[in-house]
């Protein structure tokens, strides 16, 4: 097990070690030059080139690449000018390491930007998740127990709708009618647990939580539904039923286990990919979490801080593929690690 | 169960690890003679009911462009005598200025004959999924059945190609490259610009990040079916590595490459709309149903009709492209349940 | 300045009168044009809401109309400044503002001396001194820290200047040649000298306008890490951090006295001012119609989308407003493909300005321009040579196409910031325009990519769109930068010349226009310029911008002001208590 998760990291370092590598040649060998957005109106070629000069882009790739590196593991100093650390030090940008480049359009580091945008994508994707996976394995259950039935074709015909329109056609809608115009929720705003409490907390991540827990919540209940369905079929719960065991305890002790599986592996990656910030449902609700971050960045073409999400984000996928690989041997005992 | 691979807030959804996915999909056995599984699917009615609609999708989007060059559709000519020009320029009369002549209206600002604009859209939206998924099927396939079949070395080699690629935040990577990667398709690549360089780049890169799911369920195909006895005849026949893969091994894949298909088109519309909203695809005036949908979201009080049609038209296709893939799923292997 | 469509383009101060004022509000209620009739009250809270970020809080990087005259009113006082109004006709006047005076020029205007105040204080208290001002426009030199903000200071001092085209000396940070700098700025005691190498008679009018030359901190400054601190000198200050995509909170700055500011321009009426950035228009515009709750106290710079039109009517009618913005947008003929006069001649008579301004939203979005220069700009003119009637005349552009020798029907390419549907609409406007002449149009829209795109001299694009507003009430912030090709044209860029534009008749003209220190003098050159631009067709005007906002109905005060770019003033506003 200990080998396995050894050779897992190793395997999932490289990647992210190859990844910054492909990440760093398409953008800073874009044909699109960051100096004319930084450089303003009216800038001369002279000007134009000592802005370049300044945000570091005059070097190669892959000296760039090999300072990006390098400041990961010892930290660098923004903008890289000796002369200029030396007559006016307070100038100087520091950038202790972990440092993932300095963004010149939010003026601090890569590293401080992705630390302020995390725990509000996480709040997000949090809250999200549970809304999805009670409201799935509860819809889930119920449609399977009354398969065929109207409720159970209502259940999943309506999960199937709400995860058919863009997200952002359902995201907009909701804003301006539950927030605005009947003002049955709050308005979406991030509000940190530790300035606000809890409560202040959820109501403002209600709408974009909800938002995309619909998107998210057809598949699961689905998933749950075929998984109960199925299950129920199989031998061993055929002859648990046999044996006279209550319907309701044949589900909860037997069927719902293994369910459980694949929708813990399902769940965890899911999550996983939220944390990095949901793009649209962000954007729509102006929540200022990694996926407005990566829209922003993009917008503006900072390159140093769309990098540095791209890595973060890569960098999560890869932990929680290793997380649910476990987890999915802890539940599953059939699975073997290896 | 829904393909989110590309529902653009999930990054990630195929399961991690070496061992095949065992859930939906994967359930499909090659051996099920067709026969029965069209018998299974005839009696399925709402499966025959979501064949049905999206075989009309298909046919507008075969005989639209006809229309338009004859000119029964005009989606391009302005008429904005029908406008209220004091108004915003929404149409005149109510419901969106529906008329004789346009159907379902017109445009808000220009007059556009909205009907004409939804069906020549429906047209560039299947065309650019339908292009997307092959593109992904095509690579995941390919890689599918030459990892699964090589095993050891190659297969580790794309086995680490799968995750890399599962790890990079694809909804991110396709904004920000969005303008370099055009920039550099029309300049460096002399592909004409406008809505073929912009269609193209959608396409490649939704192809691009939809086919590690693919790969994957191919991969455990082969890897059942390598063993089976006709394979080690061919092979002993002395048949080539290519004949083996794409004569013997491929025709045993069509059951869950159709599944994966009709459930990845509908992904693949959505975010074909998504993009749109970011600002990413084909552009005015030349239409798809996201950037027609993009615009219409705006109005849903101004004009009710234009805000609602778009919308609905993607619903109605996305849920029939999923509920069709379900009815194969069950046709081909009895065993899941609905 | 060019208009802020996307992040490269800022836009800068400027201001306007409009023609005529038209009531708005789509009701039977008469709206007002720049003001409200509600009596401005002190105290509350407001609240700002908007969609574009801030991209500098810089005083000396800052480029935004917007922003500028903002910041003005709230937290940066500036040499001079421009007072409060909402007559739409006002003309452009400056008041002293840090500055007992507003400034008195010698040497034909080569020479600028201003006194500043003995009795205005930064928020901890220190006095503003004439070294601050010293030091604050020295920052600008220091082209590898202070980027992205107006540069005009470096090509007009009295400095010496390197073989690269920019000034030996490399502001404060490196200090290179400090001495040249010292000499051409001066403080004597409160005296602050700036000696200029060209006349620049309406040097107080850009000091007004920019936050170029107002004073910074030097024990303040942290470089490229202060972009977003704001060390203030105004009636408020910034609670907390600012958030570069969010905004940020400004209250009271209790070092502020009303007696040290004498310009009547800040009434700092609200206590607090609660800025949120990053919202989209219709978002906005949802909330700030629906009136409820903080929202009602709510202002914004961002028009009313078309598709919200029809809501603007009753009593939200009442809280609107509608005036001329200084911002005209313009189509640029390129020359290095539309070589044929009559072509381009062509192309301007069948430009249908109507369809376009309908497409963005009709007479509340835009009117027909007849200058690519703001009316209300000193030296304003209506071209001569554009005479076509708004909707176009395509007949008269057939038969000039045909004059031409071209082969027909004529290819053209149009390039155009798109992204956003309505932006998509106006062109397929104007091309459907185009084609009734007997031009064949294919429609090229660019998001991201567009200025970098279009600034390549090789573009094979025939027409491409361009915006542009004043950095100052003068023309000759707006022709020089456009179309000197000597400034613009280099070997891989064409700078703001997009058309490629080159005419050695022009070039001499500008030379001529800058030794005039008579501001109408130099005015009424610049005047014949245009026209010489005209005649070629180096440009086609299409619309000046409309501004047509919403607030909420507990906002007192409000007012339009046309020479703060005719954006709401915040020096004015207020809100119910």
């Amino acid at each position: 097990m200990t080998a396995y998760i050894i050779r897992r990291m190793f395997t999932g370092i490289i990647m992210l070690i190859v990844m910054s590598m492909v990440t760093f040649l398409l953008f800073f060998s874009s044909p699109v030059n960051p100096e004319d957005f930084a450089c303003g109106k009216n800038c001369s070629p002279a000007l134009k080139a000592q802005t370049k000069k300044a945000l570091g882009y005059d070097e190669p790739v892959t000296t760039q690449w090999v300072k990006f590196a390098k400041g990961v593991f010892v930290g660098r100093d923004f903008p890289d000018d000796p002369a200029l650390k030396e007559s006016a030090p307070e100038t100087i940008a520091e950038c202790p390491a972990p440092c993932l480049g300095y963004s010149r359009t939010t003026n601090s580091t890569v590293t401080e930007q992705i630390k302020e945008a995390w725990p509000i994508s996480l709040s997000l994707a949090i809250t999200a998740f549970f809304m999805w996976m009670i409201g799935g394995i509860v819809f889930g259950v119920i449609a399977a127990l009354r398969r065929g039935s109207i409720i159970d074709r209502g259940i999943v015909g309506a999960s199937l709708v709400f995860y058919a329109f863009p997200t952002f056609f359902i995201g907009l809608f909701l804003y301006k009618f539950l927030a605005i115009k009947w003002e049955i929720v709050k308005i979406p705003e991030y509000v940190p647990i530790s300035e606000g409490g809890v409560s202040v907390w959820f109501q403002g991540l209600l709408l974009p939580a909800f938002t995309l827990s619909l998107v998210y919540m057809a598949g699961y209940v689905r998933m749950t539904r075929a998984f109960v369905l199925e299950s129920m079929g199989e031998d061993y719960l055929r002859t648990a039923k046999s044996k006279g065991l209550a319907p309701r305890k044949v589900l909860y002790k037997h069927s719902m286990r293994a369910a459980l599986t694949p929708l813990v592996t399902m769940a965890g990656l899911d999550l996983a990919g939220l944390m990095g910030g949901a793009i649209i449902t962000e954007q729509v609700f102006n929540y200022p979490g990694l996926g407005k971050l990566a829209v922003t960045a993009t917008r503006n073409f900072d390159l140093p801080l769309v990098v540095g999400i791209v890595l973060v984000l890569a960098a999560v996928v890869i932990v929680a593929n290793l997380v649910v690989d476990l987890l999915y041997a802890v539940i599953d005992p059939r699975v073997r690690v290896g | 169960m829904t393909v989110p691979v590309t529902e653009l807030e999930s990054h990630v959804t195929a399961p991690p690890g070496e061992e095949p996915d065992d859930s939906g999909v994967q359930k499909v056995a090659g051996r099920s003679p067709t026969q029965l599984a069209l018998a299974r699917f005839r009696k399925d009615k709402l499966s025959m009911a979501a064949f049905c609609v999206v075989a009309l999708y298909v046919a507008t989007a075969l005989v639209a462009p006809i229309l338009v060059k004859t000119g029964v559709l005009d989606p391009l000519t302005l008429h904005q005598d029908l406008l209220d020009v004091n108004m915003g320029g929404i149409p005149k009369g109510s419901f969106g200025g529906i008329s004789a002549d346009h159907w379902l209206g017109v445009e808000p600002g220009t007059g556009r004959d909205v009907l004409s604009r939804l069906v020549y859209g429906i047209t560039w939206s299947l065309f650019i999924a339908l292009s997307a998924t092959f593109v992904a099927m095509g690579i995941g396939t390919v890689l599918g059945i030459i990892s699964g079949f090589s095993g050891g070395f190659t297969d580790s080699v794309i086995g680490r190609a799968i995750d890399l690629t599962l790890s990079f935040p694809s909804t991110m990577m396709l904004l920000a490259l969005s303008g370099v990667a055009v920039a550099f398709m029309t300049g460096t690549l002399q592909v004409p610009a406008g809505d073929v360089a912009n269609a193209l780049y959608v396409i490649l890169v939704l192809g691009f990040f939809g086919w590690p799911g693919i790969a994957r369920i191919v991969r455990g195909q082969v890897l059942s079916i390598r063993e089976r006895e006709f394979v080690d005849a061919a092979r002993l026949l002395g048949a080539s590595r290519g004949r083996l893969y794409f004569k013997e091994i491929l025709p045993n894949l069509w059951a869950p490459l159709l599944v994966y298909f009709t459930l990845m088109m509908p992904a693949f519309i959505s975010a074909e709309a998504a993009l749109s909203y970011l600002q990413v695809g084909v552009k005015p005036p030349t239409p798809t149903l996201g950037n027609i949908l993009t615009d219409s979201i705006n109005y849903s009080v101004a004009d009710f009709v234009f805000f609602f049609t778009p919308a609905f038209l993607i619903m109605i296709i996305v849920v029939s492209f999923n509920l069709l893939g379900d009815g194969l799923r069950d046709a081909l292997d009895p065993k899941t349940h609905r | 300045m060019a208009i802020n469509r996307k992040p490269i383009v800022a836009v800068a101060a400027a201001a306007v009168v409009s023609v005529s004022l038209a009531a708005c509000g789509g009701g039977s209620t008469s709206g007002d044009g720049g003001g409200s009739s509600k009596e401005a009250s002190k105290g509350g809270t407001l609240y700002y809401l908007t969609r574009t970020s801030a991209e500098h809080m810089d005083p000396q990087r800052m480029y935004v109309g917007r922003d500028l005259s903002n910041m003005n009113r709230l937290v940066y006082r500036g040499l001079t400044t421009f007072p409060i109004t909402d007559d739409p006709d006002a003309k452009f006047s400056v008041v002293p503002d840090l500055a007992t005076d507003t400034g008195t020029a010698s040497d034909g205007g080569k020479t600028w001396e201003f006194t500043i105040r003995d009795d205005a204080k930064w928020e901890d208290g220190k006095p503003v001194t004439c070294e601050d001002f010293k030091y604050g426009i020295s920052r600008t030199f220091a082209t590898d820290v202070i980027t992205g903000g107006p540069n005009y200071i470096l090509s007009y001092l009295d400095v010496p200047v390197a073989p690269s085209g920019l000034p030996e000396y490399n502001g404060p940070y490196k200090g290179d040649h400090q001495e040249d700098y010292d000499k051409a700025v001066t403080c004597d005691g409160a005296k602050l000298t700036l000696h200029f190498r060209n006349a620049w008679p309406d040097f107080n009018y850009a000091a007004a306008s920019l936050r170029s030359f107002d004073p910074y901190r030097e024990d303040k400054d942290q470089g490229e890490k202060s972009n977003y601190q704001i060390f203030s000198n105004g009636p408020y200050k910034l609670e907390g951090k600012w958030d570069a995509t969010q905004g940020g909170t400004f209250v009271r700055n209790d070092q502020y006295t009303e007696s040290s500011d004498e310009s009547d321009s800040r009434q700092a009426n609200p206590d607090k001012i609660v800025y949120t950035q990053g919202l989209e228009n219709e978002v906005i515009y949802d909330r700030i119609i629906a009136d409820s709750g903080d929202d009602a106290y709510a202002i914004t710079d961002r028009r009313v989308p078309p598709a919200y039109y029809t809501q603007v009517t009753g009593e939200v009618a009442d809280r609107s407003s509608l005036v001329d913005s200084p911002y005209v947008s313009y189509l640029l003929p390129n020359f290095n493909q539309m070589k044929n006069l009559k072509v381009r001649q062509a192309l301007y008579m069948a430009t249908d300005v109507v369809a376009s301004t309908t497409a963005l939203g009709g007479d509340k979005a835009g009117t027909p321009a007849k200058s690519i220069v703001a009316p209300n700009i000193i030296g304003y003119a209506e071209n001569p040579n554009f005479t076509a009637p708004p909707e176009g005349d395509p007949e008269a552009a057939k038969a000039l196409l045909e004059d031409s020798g071209e082969k027909l029907p004529y290819p053209i390419k149009f390039t155009y910031a798109g992204g956003t549907p309505t932006l998509d609409k106006q062109a397929a406007a104007l091309a459907e325009g185009w084609k009734k002449a007997g031009f064949k149009v294919t429609l090229d829209p660019l998001t991201d990519t567009y200025y970098t795109i279009i600034q390549k001299p090789s573009n094979d694009a025939d027409v491409v769109w361009g915006g542009w507003g004043a950095d100052w009430p003068s023309i000759a912030t707006v022709i020089p930068p456009l179309f000197d090709s000597r400034i613009n044209l280099t070997e891989n860029s064409n700078g703001q010349d997009y058309g490629n534009y080159k005419s050695d008749t022009v070039n001499k003209m500008i030379d001529e226009a800058a030794q005039i220190a008579d501001v109408d003098e130099q005015a009424a050159k610049y005047t014949e310029i245009d026209d010489q631009l005209g005649k070629d067709v180096a440009y086609i005007p299409l619309e000046l911008t409309k501004f047509y906002f919403v607030r909420g109905s507990k906002v007192t005060n409000y007012i339009n002001n046309p020479m703060t770019s005719g954006f709401p003033d915040l020096g004015a506003i207020g809100v119910e208590n």
